[in-house]
Protein backbone atom coordinates (compact mmCIF):
# COMPACT_ATOMS: atom_id res chain seq x y z
CA UNK A 1 0.00 0.00 0.00
CA UNK A 2 1.21 2.97 -0.73
CA UNK A 3 1.07 6.84 1.03
CA UNK A 4 -1.16 8.02 -1.65
CA UNK A 5 -3.64 5.17 -1.38
CA UNK A 6 -7.18 5.91 -0.86
CA UNK A 7 -9.26 3.99 1.45
CA UNK A 8 -13.09 3.55 2.18
CA UNK A 9 -15.08 1.73 4.30
CA UNK A 10 -18.72 1.98 3.18
CA UNK A 11 -21.75 -0.26 4.73
CA UNK A 12 -23.05 -2.75 2.17
CA UNK A 13 -26.31 -0.74 1.33
CA UNK A 14 -27.44 -0.73 -2.20
CA UNK A 15 -28.17 2.60 -1.67
CA UNK A 16 -24.35 3.88 -1.39
CA UNK A 17 -23.23 2.37 -4.34
CA UNK A 18 -23.79 6.20 -6.16
CA UNK A 19 -21.45 7.25 -3.37
CA UNK A 20 -18.74 4.83 -4.28
CA UNK A 21 -19.36 5.86 -8.09
CA UNK A 22 -18.76 9.36 -7.01
CA UNK A 23 -15.72 8.57 -5.78
CA UNK A 24 -14.51 6.43 -8.16
CA UNK A 25 -15.12 9.18 -10.96
CA UNK A 26 -13.50 12.03 -9.38
CA UNK A 27 -10.26 10.16 -8.72
CA UNK A 28 -9.49 8.97 -11.65
CA UNK A 29 -10.42 12.17 -13.41
CA UNK A 30 -7.57 13.93 -11.29
CA UNK A 31 -5.06 10.98 -12.36
CA UNK A 32 -6.53 12.16 -15.68
CA UNK A 33 -8.19 9.18 -17.32
CA UNK A 34 -10.40 9.78 -20.13
CA UNK A 35 -14.05 9.69 -19.50
CA UNK A 36 -14.95 6.48 -21.45
CA UNK A 37 -12.82 4.50 -19.91
CA UNK A 38 -13.22 6.37 -15.78
CA UNK A 39 -17.12 4.72 -16.54
CA UNK A 40 -15.95 1.00 -17.66
CA UNK A 41 -14.07 1.20 -14.86
CA UNK A 42 -16.60 2.83 -12.58
CA UNK A 43 -18.88 0.30 -13.55
CA UNK A 44 -16.44 -2.81 -13.16
CA UNK A 45 -16.08 -2.06 -9.16
CA UNK A 46 -19.49 -1.18 -8.76
CA UNK A 47 -19.49 -5.23 -9.97
CA UNK A 48 -17.34 -6.02 -7.58
CA UNK A 49 -19.35 -4.02 -5.06
CA UNK A 50 -22.81 -5.53 -5.57
CA UNK A 51 -21.33 -9.06 -5.81
CA UNK A 52 -20.52 -8.55 -1.96
CA UNK A 53 -23.78 -7.21 -1.32
CA UNK A 54 -25.71 -9.62 -3.08
CA UNK A 55 -23.56 -12.68 -2.46
CA UNK A 56 -20.90 -12.62 0.11
CA UNK A 57 -23.29 -10.76 2.56
CA UNK A 58 -26.96 -12.56 1.12
CA UNK A 59 -28.08 -8.34 0.91
CA UNK A 60 -27.00 -7.84 4.64
CA UNK A 61 -27.24 -3.74 4.94
CA UNK A 62 -25.42 -3.36 7.82
CA UNK A 63 -22.09 -4.98 6.93
CA UNK A 64 -19.05 -3.59 5.65
CA UNK A 65 -17.09 -3.28 1.97
CA UNK A 66 -13.79 -1.79 1.91
CA UNK A 67 -12.29 -0.73 -0.97
CA UNK A 68 -8.40 0.82 -2.22
CA UNK A 69 -7.37 2.82 -4.76
CA UNK A 70 -3.69 2.88 -5.53
CA UNK A 71 -1.98 4.30 -8.51
CA UNK A 72 1.52 5.11 -10.27
CA UNK A 73 2.10 5.97 -13.47
CA UNK A 74 1.97 2.67 -15.34
CA UNK A 75 -1.17 1.15 -13.98
CA UNK A 76 -4.36 1.94 -11.00
CA UNK A 77 -5.62 -0.26 -8.80
CA UNK A 78 -8.56 -1.09 -7.10
CA UNK A 79 -9.08 -3.99 -4.27
CA UNK A 80 -12.46 -4.53 -3.08
CA UNK A 81 -13.09 -6.62 -0.25
CA UNK A 82 -15.95 -8.02 2.15
CA UNK A 83 -15.66 -10.05 5.62
CA UNK A 84 -18.99 -12.63 4.42
CA UNK A 85 -19.38 -15.68 3.11
CA UNK A 86 -16.69 -16.78 0.44
CA UNK A 87 -17.58 -17.23 -2.74
CA UNK A 88 -16.69 -20.46 -4.75
CA UNK A 89 -14.06 -20.32 -6.64
CA UNK A 90 -15.84 -21.37 -10.25
CA UNK A 91 -17.77 -18.13 -9.15
CA UNK A 92 -15.15 -15.82 -9.80
CA UNK A 93 -13.49 -17.85 -12.91
CA UNK A 94 -12.64 -16.13 -16.35
CA UNK A 95 -15.30 -16.77 -18.50
CA UNK A 96 -15.32 -14.72 -22.24
CA UNK A 97 -18.06 -12.63 -22.70
CA UNK A 98 -19.47 -13.94 -26.62
CA UNK A 99 -22.83 -12.61 -27.80
CA UNK A 100 -25.69 -14.93 -26.88
CA UNK A 101 -28.02 -16.39 -29.90
CA UNK A 102 -31.59 -14.41 -29.28
CA UNK A 103 -33.21 -17.44 -27.41
CA UNK A 104 -30.19 -18.36 -24.80
CA UNK A 105 -30.29 -14.95 -23.73
CA UNK A 106 -30.71 -15.37 -19.73
CA UNK A 107 -30.82 -12.49 -17.23
CA UNK A 108 -27.66 -12.09 -14.23
CA UNK A 109 -24.43 -13.59 -14.39
CA UNK A 110 -22.59 -10.91 -16.22
CA UNK A 111 -20.91 -9.25 -12.72
CA UNK A 112 -17.32 -11.03 -12.91
CA UNK A 113 -17.24 -11.25 -16.73
CA UNK A 114 -17.50 -7.20 -17.02
CA UNK A 115 -14.72 -7.27 -14.23
CA UNK A 116 -12.56 -9.48 -16.91
CA UNK A 117 -13.68 -7.84 -19.56
CA UNK A 118 -12.65 -4.32 -18.10
CA UNK A 119 -9.19 -4.59 -16.11
CA UNK A 120 -5.74 -5.77 -17.18
CA UNK A 121 -5.45 -8.07 -14.53
CA UNK A 122 -7.68 -9.17 -11.71
CA UNK A 123 -7.22 -11.65 -8.87
CA UNK A 124 -10.00 -13.12 -6.93
CA UNK A 125 -8.58 -14.34 -3.34
CA UNK A 126 -12.07 -16.07 -1.22
CA UNK A 127 -10.78 -16.20 2.22
CA UNK A 128 -10.93 -19.86 4.05
CA UNK A 129 -13.04 -19.30 6.50
CA UNK A 130 -14.45 -15.80 5.69
CA UNK A 131 -13.93 -12.63 3.59
CA UNK A 132 -13.23 -12.14 -0.20
CA UNK A 133 -11.23 -9.76 -1.95
CA UNK A 134 -10.82 -8.93 -5.58
CA UNK A 135 -7.53 -6.89 -7.13
CA UNK A 136 -7.92 -5.02 -10.02
CA UNK A 137 -5.35 -3.42 -12.30
CA UNK A 138 -5.32 -1.44 -15.16
CA UNK A 139 -2.34 -0.76 -17.14
CA UNK A 140 -2.32 2.70 -18.32
CA UNK A 141 -1.74 3.61 -21.64
CA UNK A 142 -2.31 6.63 -23.89
CA UNK A 143 -5.56 5.72 -24.86
CA UNK A 144 -6.44 6.07 -21.35
CA UNK A 145 -5.47 9.40 -20.80
CA UNK A 146 -7.53 12.26 -21.40
CA UNK A 147 -7.85 12.63 -25.14
CA UNK A 148 -10.62 15.81 -24.78
CA UNK A 149 -13.09 13.87 -23.07
CA UNK A 150 -13.94 10.39 -25.28
CA UNK B 1 -34.27 6.85 -10.34
CA UNK B 2 -37.57 8.06 -11.37
CA UNK B 3 -40.35 5.75 -13.39
CA UNK B 4 -43.05 7.29 -15.14
CA UNK B 5 -45.36 5.46 -16.84
CA UNK B 6 -47.96 5.84 -20.08
CA UNK B 7 -50.17 4.16 -21.49
CA UNK B 8 -51.47 4.49 -25.82
CA UNK B 9 -53.69 2.07 -27.49
CA UNK B 10 -51.00 0.44 -29.04
CA UNK B 11 -47.96 0.80 -26.07
CA UNK B 12 -47.40 0.87 -22.69
CA UNK B 13 -44.20 3.66 -21.84
CA UNK B 14 -41.96 3.10 -19.21
CA UNK B 15 -39.89 6.80 -18.79
CA UNK B 16 -36.73 5.72 -16.59
CA UNK B 17 -34.54 8.57 -15.67
CA UNK B 18 -30.99 8.72 -13.51
CA UNK B 19 -29.13 5.57 -12.24
CA UNK B 20 -30.32 1.73 -12.43
CA UNK B 21 -28.05 0.06 -10.16
CA UNK B 22 -28.52 -2.75 -7.65
CA UNK B 23 -30.69 -0.38 -5.10
CA UNK B 24 -32.98 0.79 -7.81
CA UNK B 25 -33.52 -2.26 -10.53
CA UNK B 26 -36.11 -3.78 -8.70
CA UNK B 27 -38.75 -1.10 -9.01
CA UNK B 28 -37.91 -1.54 -12.63
CA UNK B 29 -38.02 -4.84 -12.46
CA UNK B 30 -41.12 -4.81 -11.15
CA UNK B 31 -42.76 -1.95 -13.44
CA UNK B 32 -41.56 -3.67 -16.67
CA UNK B 33 -42.46 -7.35 -15.43
CA UNK B 34 -46.42 -5.66 -14.41
CA UNK B 35 -46.31 -3.41 -17.29
CA UNK B 36 -46.05 -6.30 -20.05
CA UNK B 37 -48.83 -8.42 -19.82
CA UNK B 38 -51.50 -5.87 -19.58
CA UNK B 39 -49.96 -4.17 -22.82
CA UNK B 40 -52.21 -4.06 -25.83
CA UNK B 41 -49.00 -5.00 -28.24
CA UNK B 42 -45.73 -3.98 -26.34
CA UNK B 43 -43.74 -2.19 -23.93
CA UNK B 44 -41.24 0.36 -24.84
CA UNK B 45 -38.63 1.48 -22.04
CA UNK B 46 -37.52 4.87 -22.23
CA UNK B 47 -34.16 5.30 -21.63
CA UNK B 48 -32.75 8.65 -22.86
CA UNK B 49 -32.72 9.95 -19.39
CA UNK B 50 -30.57 7.11 -17.47
CA UNK B 51 -27.48 8.55 -16.39
CA UNK B 52 -26.10 4.96 -15.30
CA UNK B 53 -27.05 1.41 -15.47
CA UNK B 54 -25.17 -1.75 -14.33
CA UNK B 55 -25.51 -5.82 -15.06
CA UNK B 56 -29.37 -5.91 -12.62
CA UNK B 57 -30.22 -2.95 -14.85
CA UNK B 58 -29.47 -5.30 -17.52
CA UNK B 59 -31.00 -8.28 -16.24
CA UNK B 60 -33.88 -6.29 -15.61
CA UNK B 61 -33.96 -5.38 -19.65
CA UNK B 62 -32.96 -9.22 -20.55
CA UNK B 63 -36.26 -10.54 -17.86
CA UNK B 64 -38.00 -7.89 -19.70
CA UNK B 65 -37.33 -9.41 -23.42
CA UNK B 66 -38.03 -12.83 -21.81
CA UNK B 67 -41.62 -11.80 -20.33
CA UNK B 68 -42.38 -10.44 -23.69
CA UNK B 69 -41.39 -12.80 -25.91
CA UNK B 70 -43.99 -15.54 -23.57
CA UNK B 71 -46.85 -13.28 -23.26
CA UNK B 72 -46.66 -12.28 -27.40
CA UNK B 73 -45.92 -8.77 -26.81
CA UNK B 74 -42.91 -6.61 -28.13
CA UNK B 75 -40.22 -4.72 -25.71
CA UNK B 76 -38.01 -1.96 -27.23
CA UNK B 77 -35.87 0.34 -25.99
CA UNK B 78 -35.98 3.35 -26.67
CA UNK B 79 -34.09 6.47 -27.05
CA UNK B 80 -31.86 4.42 -24.94
CA UNK B 81 -28.69 6.91 -23.82
CA UNK B 82 -24.52 6.70 -24.25
CA UNK B 83 -24.01 5.35 -20.89
CA UNK B 84 -27.06 2.03 -21.33
CA UNK B 85 -25.78 1.24 -24.52
CA UNK B 86 -22.20 1.27 -23.41
CA UNK B 87 -23.09 -1.25 -20.89
CA UNK B 88 -25.29 -3.46 -23.20
CA UNK B 89 -22.34 -3.54 -25.99
CA UNK B 90 -19.56 -4.26 -23.29
CA UNK B 91 -21.67 -7.00 -22.13
CA UNK B 92 -22.45 -8.38 -25.78
CA UNK B 93 -25.95 -7.68 -25.63
CA UNK B 94 -26.61 -4.89 -27.69
CA UNK B 95 -28.13 -7.07 -30.95
CA UNK B 96 -30.88 -8.54 -29.00
CA UNK B 97 -33.04 -5.79 -28.45
CA UNK B 98 -35.29 -3.71 -31.05
CA UNK B 99 -34.13 -0.04 -30.55
CA UNK B 100 -35.90 3.13 -31.52
CA UNK B 101 -35.45 6.63 -31.75
CA UNK B 102 -37.67 9.22 -29.68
Amino acid sequence: MGADDIRLQVSSDPCLLGVIRGVLQVWMEVLGLARGRRDEVVLAVDEACSNAIRHAYGGRTDESIDLVLSASTDWIEIAVSDQGTPCPSECSEYRPLVAPAPHEVVPGGLGVKLIYEVFDEVRFCPGTTSGNCVTMRLHRTAKHEVDGED
Amino acid sequence: MRIEQTTTADETIIRVEGDVDLYSSPELRKAVLKAVPKAATGVGIHLGSVSYMDSSGVATLVEGLRSAKEHGKTLTLVAPSNSVMKVLELARLDSIFAVRSD
